[in-house]
């Protein structure tokens, strides 16, 4: 998958490529409004995250001609103005998303996924999860055919988890992925613990877990 | 007290004096007057007599008997005219009494003697004292009433004229005090009055009302921008810290101190947000055209904060009637306000307390909500002050970062909800929430 970031921040956007490029997506850069048009004019792209401070102007101004040439493209704004006209207009101009800075980058990525399965039509299978499956849509867990429950919040904790395998997740990222801004400093992390731990027992009915790790001092991942 | 109310109250009490005085002093004022009147009279008479004496001879009374004597048909007054022999000078006016006929009668008798023709008469002019007090009572009656009448007119001119006097600063009052909530929008309109010290009151109040809000509005600004601008280093603080931590070659300890990093980080941007969200508030950046159900509302908070509760065994009840509904709100901001108050009960609490939300229409007519924990409670000396920003007053551990509190002032002044708060070390705190009834559909 294609992206462009449209950032002034030189440093933000160098993180965010390093941090897509991991997960395996194709980058380019602009830093301002008309890096970004020449850009969009050239190539074709599956997302573009567009920051609404520009040096040469205002990111909205940039968002009807740009899908003029890439109507397929997914639009995420970033901004850390915040302000609530500002998320309705983006939204109003066709924004598929909004995220407020500062934000996880490990959010970025999921709300991507979540566009990208909505507005692509990507039909994702139940995915292999050890001997266990997940459907991310349906927001199901399987053991073989048996569908094991889980409250929302745990799912919430596990697709997380599983989104960004082989990642180590703080608790911290893991409490603001599922409280968001009612997360409450240290206080919510101790909660994942638990829904670790219920996550744990629900699944070692059915087969082992020891793909869910527990990393010491950091937090959790899955290993596959 | 009021000053209108002092001012009456003054005015009447000092005129009410004054008539009391007079009355007290009246009949000896009336007797004073009827007397010195009686003397003046018989003054006349006297003078009267001795000009006709001068003129006519003394003989125009006497017509040569020995002495004179005449009186009135009721015997009110007398004269008598006859030759002293003592050769003494007397000239006085006493009471005393005198036979006249048959009657026996007290009179005020001006005795007076003079020389005629080298002979001495002796002169007497008298008048009964009761017929000289026969004006007392009525003089004093008529002179009571005249005077009331000009008090009762004085006191209704004074009453006016002070109502009309003092009306400007009623409406200072009214429109600059009362009526006025922090912070002071829309212009002041100056109260029309011709009175200088008004007119400056008036000035000042609405020179201080300005002066008020132009600061008020450059911190609100500088609340906002500060915390705006801080939101992007704090973005490339974080990405930066999110992918150092993915990275392969970066060990447990380095990785652990990197969590430690993030989770500094992370408290400065609750912070910046949260300060951002209050100033958002404060400028009036969210809708309030919702309507809401408090019962559903405290509902979905519960499910929200349930996890919180295992950790102390706390019981939380919710029992609110599920007829009212809020309508003008914000539902986000309704949310958060009484999410960070049953949060807070939950967080200041005791092993296995409870936190108990109740409702009721109070004498008014406004719906409340009661929030009351079994919690820590706040020291007296500190209530005043909970609601101010970064203001900690329970030091134990898992403090927050000092502003959820703050954003609830914020959300209720927003609204117009009152927040009351009683609480006692210990044993726990009661917020009481007051919807005005206006919000109610």
């Amino acid at each position: 998958m294609k992206v462009l970031i449209v950032e002034d921040e030189k440093t933000l956007a160098y993180e965010m490529e390093t941090f897509l490029k991991k997960a395996f997506y194709l980058c380019d850069l602009a830093h301002t409004v008309a890096q970004g048009l020449e850009k969009i004019e050239i190539n074709s792209y599956d997302f573009i995250l567009l920051d609404l401070g520009l040096p040469d102007g205002d990111g909205l101004t940039l968002l009807p001609k740009a899908k003029k040439h890439n109507p397929e493209a997914a639009y995420i704004i970033l901004t850390a103005r915040g302000n609530l006209e500002d998320r309705i207009t983006g939204l109003d101009l066709g924004a598929d998303d909004y995220l407020a800075k500062p934000f996880s980058l490990l959010e970025l990525q999921s709300r991507m996924q979540a566009i990208a399965r909505r507005k692509f039509n990507v039909k994702e299978e139940a995915l292999p999860l050890g001997e266990f499956s997940i459907d991310l849509q349906k927001r199901f867990v399987y053991y073989k055919e048996q569908q094991i429950e889980l409250s929302r919040k745990e799912f919430d904790v596990l697709s997380y988890l599983f989104l960004h395998k082989n990642r180590v997740l703080t608790r911290m990222q893991l409490s603001e992925h599922i409280w968001g801004t009612f997360a409450d400093d240290d206080y919510d992390s101790n909660y994942i613990d638990a829904h670790i731990k219920n996550i744990r027992k629900k699944l070692n009915i059915w087969a082992p877990t020891e793909w869910l790790e527990t990393v010491r001092g950091v937090g959790y991942r899955i290993k596959k | 007290m009021k000053l209108s109310s002092k001012l009456i109250l003054f005015i009447t009490g000092s005129k009410l004096a004054i008539v009391l005085l007079f009355i007290i002093s009246l009949p000896f004022l009336v007797d004073g007057i009827v007397s010195e009147y009686t003397n003046y009279s018989l003054r006349r008479q006297q003078d009267k007599v001795i000009s006709i004496v001068n003129k006519k001879g003394i003989n125009y009374y006497l017509q040569g008997d020995d002495s004179f004597g005449s009186y009135t048909m009721l015997k009110e007054e007398y004269i008598a005219l006859e030759p002293d022999s003592q050769n003494l000078y007397i000239d006085t006016i006493k009471v005393a009494q005198r036979l006249v006929e048959t009657d026996t009668l007290t009179y005020k008798i001006l005795i007076h003697t003079f020389k005629y023709k080298d002979k001495n008469y002796l002169l007497e002019i008298g008048k009964t004292v009761s017929s000289i007090n026969q004006y007392n009572k009525s003089l004093q009656r008529i002179a009571l009433y005249v005077l009331m009448g000009l008090i009762a007119l004085t006191i209704i001119i004074d009453l006016v004229f002070t109502r009309v006097l003092i009306r400007p600063l009623g409406k200072i009052i009214e429109s600059k005090l009362v009526n006025r909530k922090f912070p002071f929008k829309g212009q002041s309109v100056p109260v029309k009055t011709s009175t200088q010290d008004f007119k400056y009151l008036d000035e000042s109040l609405i020179n201080l009302m300005d002066q008020i809000n132009i600061d008020f509005e450059k911190e609100r600004e500088f609340t906002a921008n500060a915390s705006h601008e801080l939101m992007t280093p704090i973005s490339i603080l974080q990405n930066k810290m999110e992918n150092l931590l993915a990275d392969d070659q970066v060990t447990e300890d380095v990785a652990m101190s990197i969590v430690g990093m993030m989770k500094t980080l992370d408290r400065l941007k609750k912070i910046s947000s949260s300060l951002l969200f209050i100033s958002r508030i404060e400028n009036d950046q969210f809708v309030k055209l919702a309507s809401v159900k408090p019962a559903d509302l405290l509902e979905d908070i519960k499910e929200e904060i349930r996890h919180r509760l295992e950790d102390k065994s706390l019981t939380l009840t919710i029992d609110v009637t599920d007829k009212v509904t809020l309508k003008n709100v914000n539902h986000d901001l309704l949310f958060q306000l009484f999410y960070n108050l049953i949060n807070n009960a939950i967080k200041y609490n005791v092993e296995q307390g409870s936190v108990a939300l109740t409702d009721a229409f109070n004498k008014q007519g406004n719906y409340t909500i009661v929030i009351k924990d079994t919690g820590i409670g706040i020291a007296p000396e500190d209530i005043d002050f909970i609601f101010d920003r970064f203001r900690k007053t329970n030091l134990s551990e898992n403090v927050g970062y000092g502003l959820g509190l703050s954003i609830v002032k914020s959300i209720a002044v927003y609204h117009n909800i009152d927040i009351k708060v009683a609480s006692v070390v210990k044993k726990g705190s009661t917020f009481t929430i007051t919807f005005p009834k206006n919000m109610l559909v």
